[in-house]
């Protein structure tokens, strides 16, 4: 009876239900609190986490729509090489304020890179566009990814 | 540049890019419990019982019976109850809490309790309110002869509405007690405010009392006052099951049920002759909501702000803040100025209209210059930058040129361009700093050299962890990394103050810079010092009369002018952003990324309260855009172009040349979108947020 | 798993639906906004056919389990449905979100849907009793309210492959992205020989369904642009006189006036 995906590169299994959100199942069981809870309404994009390469609202997903998929939250992708050439671009102009947005808005960036290694700010702006930020204006997140795609280069 | 404000590596960037900072809701405690509260569905009724199914074993009701010191959160008046008492004043407000280990049970036993109400007639419009919390009123000059030797007198009504602040994590405690102590934690600006109010809840000494920020997700007022009310009743709830209980609130809750800025009416009574403005008479009614909190202090500074930048020589200025049965209205970002601010700006710019000259004329010719009395008969102690702003401005965005082409445009996009010219006074009004706070900042040099700030500031995302650091760093001339900082714990931190009123830096950061200037010289390596500075009005500050509204109500002014740009589409009546610029005098940046972060973020607040950030009630009382679908705020898409430049203009009391900054940006988008809507349409326009259904309005008078 | 079933084919997962009672599950980001604790969902979004796009000499099919972003991401998908998806949310939605589940949640606010109204697309119903396929304009019944069957299941959706690329369309929310439809109008006029050979247009998130008035749009049929000129007036007075926005959070009034201008500049924009 137990749902089994990938989450941050390791076999897991859940015994909740299967209608649970993915947002409580990653926040509580496991318990990956850098996925953020904003609304539960897919409107604020703070719990984003990617499943199979494309960022999703966990608030948007019941868990059993998971099950065989490969899930990479904040906790597996700070990790990575590419995670460090973030980390040093939204340091550079610092883009992170109150920093509740931000695992959801990295994992946004990345997607934006996957996508296209040299995006335009258009592609940027749309990219984030789902995911809200009170603070900043956006204006430094969107100059640290085009930092990011500057510097990491090959990584994408 | 000056070489303090080179930007450097947030201090707080590290945890919070890597998703390991703890925010309140991320703390887990052994047995902790979970709570909710029950709140009024009635706008105004008399609580005639309350009928409770039976309990599970370790689930709790909390109420007003277990509120054990007085049922009253201390915040300027304390009339908010911690839970209600006989009443209900307005839809929301909170009855009682259940707790339990199991949020779902305690979903059950909320829905399952039945209260019965005896409804009364609430008051809903501000205008029809009979309690009137607040009234204040100051006067300087000779209004009566202005007005009866004017050419011309204009009188205008502008209006605005409610802005949440929305804040991306949700307000949220932890109250635990042990040890015969009750220790809270959560998500707040103001450890201080929550430890004294926690206190005469409880009813137990200050040294029980140990409160905790924990990394907050935003503020911007929002986390000012009310972290207070919900600490009280977490704290209560916790002292009864004595266990650590833990209350996050939902998003819709948030936004329906907490603080937010004061929708405000405004009337404009203006005196001209001889195309000059020679009197100002000026009405302000802010709707305070069911109780009082902070809204003495919001109407002062709204007043204060009422004729602007401008040298108004016969003045008065009346100010009501009056009770709704609607929720308490608070502090939000610019606190009661954006409002004033609106309405003297477009007032400008409609007289400007007509007497056939152009707005930013009209304005340039009544600015304030160094030396100039202040409303209040203050005075403008330093060096007033706006005309070299207003000229930036004009070379950014080209002001004058568009704003003259696009008069009279005829097709479907019609654009428009309009600017605002704006202050904010840096700090707490009047004499609060000097009376009431009494601000007291540390530094502890360790044994190892280390030296640790010591303060009650919180970082909320504004990077006070960062530029304190740098302040006592650069002083003290260790590096940056030799300098520590944690969230404030009551325990460790003296009182420097709440973190409002664009004063942390300024203030707090001014005693910083002095205790590391003493630290400097009494430095011993390897030696355990602690330094301690008090706060001490500058002497230049002519000493502020509340009872008059006479004085300096603040020491210096932060300066701006806004541009903002619009398309809007004639046939959906929608409004599209070209541009917004903004030139900002902060003082000097302690860090420039970290002030161009708040300026381009204050900015969009801005733009999203003139524009988008709709919030009304019905006529039940109930706030019907309480999620982030209904209430909306910018995204990334909505204001691409959005261009901020600092202004170096050194605040010779200020540490490093430092003056407020924080909010400064959100206080002038208003007028500066609308101007720009009224730019491209050719109408005169009253009234913010402005919508797409407004719009239609004005598009449809003016084919009629 | 618990309250729930993960179908791994078309025929499994009509099994299930015939069988018990549960609610199909695509993409998520309707249902998950206020999910029911006790339902049982029917996970449809790993089976092959709902999952693919495929072209016949009529149709183009699209899978009903494709995503917005598997729409937007293949050429064939013409562009007066990918002008409307694009603007749906926003990407991480759009990754989740299905063009099925957006038409079966029955709602008038549905952006693909609007499209799929304004070219009389139609949809291929499945169960394990057989299948229909039946005129998108049948299957909303009331706001909320479709004609698809308890056991029932959208497995395919059919659009036109030819006369859609003259189109007009324009999305009104509150902003440029994670924007719920305030107004939607989407128009298509086909001109052939200097005459107009078919004329669809269908309005959205102003009733308790998208609005299609296929006999005013005849009005039009068999003219040319000049004589479209003539009944433009009774073309509009008709629209005006059938469309009535239900009461919202946004003003019938505002609503109204913008399907009317946008209505009229549809016309003008096409030189009529």
């Amino acid at each position: 009876m137990m749902i089994e995906f990938t989450l941050n590169g390791q076999t897991v299994e859940s015994a909740a239900k299967a209608n649970t959100r993915l947002l409580d199942v990653l926040r509580h069981e496991f318990p990956l609190t850098g996925v953020k809870c904003g609304c539960k309404e897919g409107e604020c994009g703070a719990c984003s986490v990617i499943l199979d390469g494309k960022l999703v609202n966990s608030c948007m997903i019941a868990l059993g729509f998971v099950a065989g998929g490969n899930i990479t939250t904040i906790e597996g992708y700070r990790e990575t090489e590419r995670f460090a050439v973030l980390d040093k671009a939204y340091a550079a102009v610092s883009a992170v304020q109150c920093g509740f947005c931000i695992p959801g808005m990295i994992l946004a960036s990345e997607c934006i890179l996957a996508k296209n290694p040299n995006p335009s700010e258009g592609e940027i702006r749309d990219g984030i566009s789902g995911n809200l930020c009170r603070c900043t204006g956006y204006n430094a997140i969107v100059e640290a990814i085009h930092i990011a795609a500057r510097e990491g280069k090959g990584l994408w | 540049m000056e070489k303090i404000s080179q930007s450097t590596k947030k201090k707080d960037h590290e945890e919070k890019i890597s998703g390991r900072a703890l925010y309140v809701d991320d703390h887990v405690m052994e047995d902790m419990l979970h709570g909710r509260l029950l709140r009024s569905v009635k706008a105004k009724a008399r609580l005639v019982d309350i009928i409770l199914p039976d309990l599970p074993s370790g689930y709790f009701v909390v109420d007003k019976n277990d509120v054990t010191g007085v049922n009253r959160v201390h915040i300027v008046l304390d009339d908010t109850p911690v839970y209600a008492e006989d009443t209900v004043e307005y839809v929301g407000e909170p009855i009682l809490m259940v707790v339990g280990p199991e949020m779902k049970e305690v979903e059950r036993i909320l829905n399952a309790i039945v209260v019965v109400y005896e409804e009364q007639e609430p008051i809903l419009d501000m205008r029809a309110a009979e309690t009137v919390f607040f009234h204040y009123n100051y006067a300087k000059g000779d209004i009566e002869t202005a007005f009866k030797e004017a050419d011309r007198v204009f009188v205008e009504t502008f209006q605005t509405g409610y802005q949440e602040q929305a804040y991306l994590e949700t307000q949220g405690i932890i109250a635990y007690p042990h040890n015969g102590r009750m220790t809270v934690r959560g998500s707040m600006q103001c450890p201080y405010y929550v430890h004294g109010a926690i206190a005469k809840a409880l009813g137990c000494k200050n040294q029980d009392v140990q409160v905790v920020q924990d990394v907050t997700g935003g503020g911007f007022g929002g986390k000012e006052a009310f972290p207070s009310i919900l600490a009280c009743q977490v704290a209560v709830a916790a002292q009864k099951a004595n266990k650590p209980v833990k209350v996050i609130f939902e998003r819709r809750e948030d936004m329906e049920f907490t603080s937010k800025r004061h929708p405000s009416i405004s009337t404009y009574k203006v005196a001209v002759k001889s195309g000059e403005i020679t009197a100002m008479d000026i009405e302000v009614l802010f709707n305070s909501g069911a109780y009082t909190t902070l809204s003495p202090v919001v109407l002062q500074r709204g007043l204060i702000c009422a004729s602007g930048v401008y040298r108004i020589e016969n003045l008065r200025v009346t100010g009501r803040a009056v009770k709704t049965n609607t929720v308490p209205t608070g502090a939000y970002r610019g606190f009661g100025a954006p409002q004033t601010f609106f309405a003297v700006e477009m007032m400008m710019d409609h007289i400007a209209t007509a007497l056939g000259v152009d707005s930013l004329e009209l304005k340039e010719r009544c600015m304030v210059k160094q030396g100039d009395a202040t409303s209040t008969s203050g005075k403008y102690h330093f060096h007033v930058p706006l005309p070299e702003m207003v000229a930036r401005i004009d070379q950014l965005a080209d002001y004058r040129a568009k704003r003259k082409n696009y008069q009279h445009q005829t097709g479907r996009y019609r654009k428009g361009i309009g600017l605002s010219i704006f202050f904010h006074g840096c700090g707490f009004t009047g004499s609060g700093e000097r009376d009431i706070i009494k601000a007291v900042a540390k530094l502890r040099k360790n044994a190892d050299d280390t030296v640790e700030v010591l303060a009650s500031n919180t970082d909320i995302g504004q990077g006070l962890k960062t530029t304190f650091c740098k302040i006592v760093a650069d002083t003290l001339g260790i590096p940056y990394e030799q300098v520590l900082i944690e969230n404030p714990d009551t325990d460790r931190v003296p009182d420097s103050g709440p973190t409002v009123a664009s004063r942390s830096l300024m203030t707090v950061g001014g005693l910083l810079q002095r205790a590391a200037v003493r630290l400097k010289q009494e430095w011993k390596s390897g030696e355990v010092q602690v330094i301690e500075e008090r706060f001490v009005e500058p002497d230049f500050v002519i000493p502020f009369n509340l009872k008059e509204f006479r004085g300096d109500a603040y020491p210096t002014y932060s300066w701006s002018v806004n541009a903002i740009e619009v398309e809007v589409d004639i046939l959906t009546a929608t409004t599209k952003i070209l541009g917004a610029w903004g030139i900002f005098d902060v003082g000097v940046p302690i860090d420039l990324n970290i002030i161009q972060g708040q300026m381009q973020g204050g900015l969009l607040q801005g733009i999203g309260y003139a524009s988008m950030e709709q919030m009304d009630y019905n006529d039940q009382g109930i706030i019907r855009n309480n999620s982030f679908s209904d209430y909306i705020i910018p995204t990334a898409v909505d204001v691409p172009h959005l261009v901020t430049e600092i202004l170096n203009n050194p605040y010779t009391h200020g540490p490093y040349g430092a003056k407020g900054a924080g909010e400064l940006p959100l206080v002038g988008a208003a007028p500066a979108y609308v101007e720009a809507v009224e730019n491209a349409l050719s109408v005169s326009i009253h009234k913010i947020p402005f919508t797409p259904e407004d719009t239609m309005r004005v598009l449809q008078e003016a084919n009629q | 798993m618990v309250n729930g079933y993960l179908a791994e084919t078309l025929q499994e997962a009509l099994a299930i639906r015939a069988r018990e009672n549960v609610v199909p599950y695509s993409g998520g980001t309707d249902l998950m906004i206020e999910p029911d604790e006790e339902a049982t969902y029917l996970f449809i979004h790993k089976i092959p056919e709902l999952k693919t796009i495929n072209e016949d000499p009529e149709y183009l099919r699209i899978g009903a389990a494709c995503t917005f972003t598997e729409l937007l991401e293949d050429a064939r998908v013409p562009g007066i449905l990918k002008d409307a998806v694009a603007q749906i949310a926003a990407p991480a939605i759009r990754n989740l979100g299905t063009v099925g589940g957006n038409i079966c949640n029955g709602s008038p606010k549905a952006d693909s849907a609007l499209i799929l109204f304004a070219t009389d697309a139609k949809l291929r119903l499945a169960s394990t009793r057989g299948e229909r396929t039946i005129p998108i304009s049948e299957f909303y019944l009331g706001r909320k309210k479709t004609a698809l069957q308890p056991d029932e299941l959208l497995i395919e959706i059919l659009m036109s492959n030819t006369g859609l690329s003259n189109y007009y369309y324009k999305k009104v929310g509150a902003r440029n992205a994670l924007a719920i439809s305030r107004v939607s109008f989407a128009g298509i006029l086909q001109v052939e020989g200097g005459k107009i050979i078919n004329c669809m247009t269908a309005f959205g998130a102003i009733s308790d369904v998208i609005i299609r008035h296929k006999e005013i749009d005849a009005l039009l049929v068999g003219k040319t642009l000049d004589e479209a000129k003539t009944v433009k007036k009774v073309y509009l007075g008709a629209y005006d006189q059938a469309i009535a926005p239900i009461k919202g959070r946004i003003s019938a009034e505002y609503r109204k006036t913008v399907c009317m201008n946008l209505l009229r500049d549809f016309l003008e924009t096409n030189g009529i």
